[in-house]
């Protein structure tokens, strides 16, 4: 573990500096994470309501952080974990079928003020709708962050052979997407 | 054809197509320290060495002009007196002296 991580967990358990040590948590990783979210809930507000309650459970969560990952694995863990719930709440509220929760996102990120790409980047998110949630998670964070297939494996738990498979997949059907359409 | 669908999502780029409100972090991280009870200190005004020095300067000035006029003048008022009395004795002999304690002098 790096010196700078050591010195935050230490400042995390101290009672005293946690809610300073805390905030600077927040300013470090908030933008990171907000646009893991987005990038599955799509719309601004939801994801506002998603990094929300990330930190919040991360907050309500520090005494059972005891350093075993670091910081950064733990909060994109709980982010990638409300997002999920966050997605499987609006399929239970909403509906009859997968296909239309996706549709819903995709009526939600056309008319989301803060949508400012254009028509064939809307096509991208398009296909991306049509994977399956894990594969996005995977090809969102392969394809516009770069993540290694290592830092995957701790966040998602998944071997980084399935990550590389999965990755693999998702681009295949991404291609065929575009194949399709012209 | 392979080829083309990758050029596709080349040309597509990485970049993403989504914006923020304006602030929306500043305003985001602060609604987080409000809900964990979380107020920063209000940052302390540095001062410099040289700006403690001057405060100084100008404090020590303010409380001495004072002190130092009113004894300059205290000084000036002490010796005008004497003066005035040397002036005075220098201008009379002593017979003028003898008879003017003399007739001052109360009546036995």
């Amino acid at each position: 573990m790096s010196q700078p991580e050591e010195d935050l967990q230490q400042q995390l358990n101290s009672p005293k500096k946690r809610a300073a040590a805390f905030s600077s948590l927040v300013r470090s990783y908030q933008e990171r994470l907000y646009w893991h979210i987005r990038k599955m809930v799509l719309s601004h507000e939801d994801a506002n309501d998603v990094l929300q309650n990330t930190f919040m459970k991360a907050w309500n969560g520090l005494d059972g952080f005891r350093g075993d990952s670091q910081v950064s694995t733990w909060l994109y863990r709980i982010a990638t974990n409300e997002t999920l719930t966050f997605l499987a709440n609006k399929r239970m509220r909403n509906v009859s079928s997968i296909d239309d929760v996706d549709e819903g996102l995709l009526s939600v990120l056309r008319a989301d003020n803060y949508f400012n790409g254009n028509e064939i980047q809307l096509k991208l998110q398009q296909a991306i709708l049509t994977l399956p949630e894990k594969q996005r998670l995977v090809f969102n964070m392969k394809y516009f962050d770069d993540i290694t297939y290592e830092q995957m494996e701790n966040v998602l738990g998944t071997s980084v052979g399935a990550l590389k498979a999965s990755y693999h997949h998702a681009v295949k059907k991404i291609e065929k997407y575009f194949a399709e359409e012209e | 054809m392979e080829t083309n669908n990758k050029i596709s999502l080349d040309k597509i780029g990485k970049e993403l197509p989504f914006a923020v409100p304006e602030n929306y972090f500043e305003q985001f991280a602060s609604r987080i320290d409000e809900q964990i009870g979380y107020k920063s200190s209000p940052k302390k005004k540095i001062l410099r060495p040289w700006m403690y020095m001057a405060a100084a300067v100008f404090t020590g000035i303010a409380v001495l002009t004072p002190v130092f006029y009113t004894t300059s003048n205290q000084r000036t008022a002490i010796q005008t007196t004497e003066n005035y009395e040397s002036y005075v004795l220098s201008q009379v002999d002593e017979t003028v002296l003898l008879d003017c304690y003399v007739n001052d002098a109360p009546a036995k």
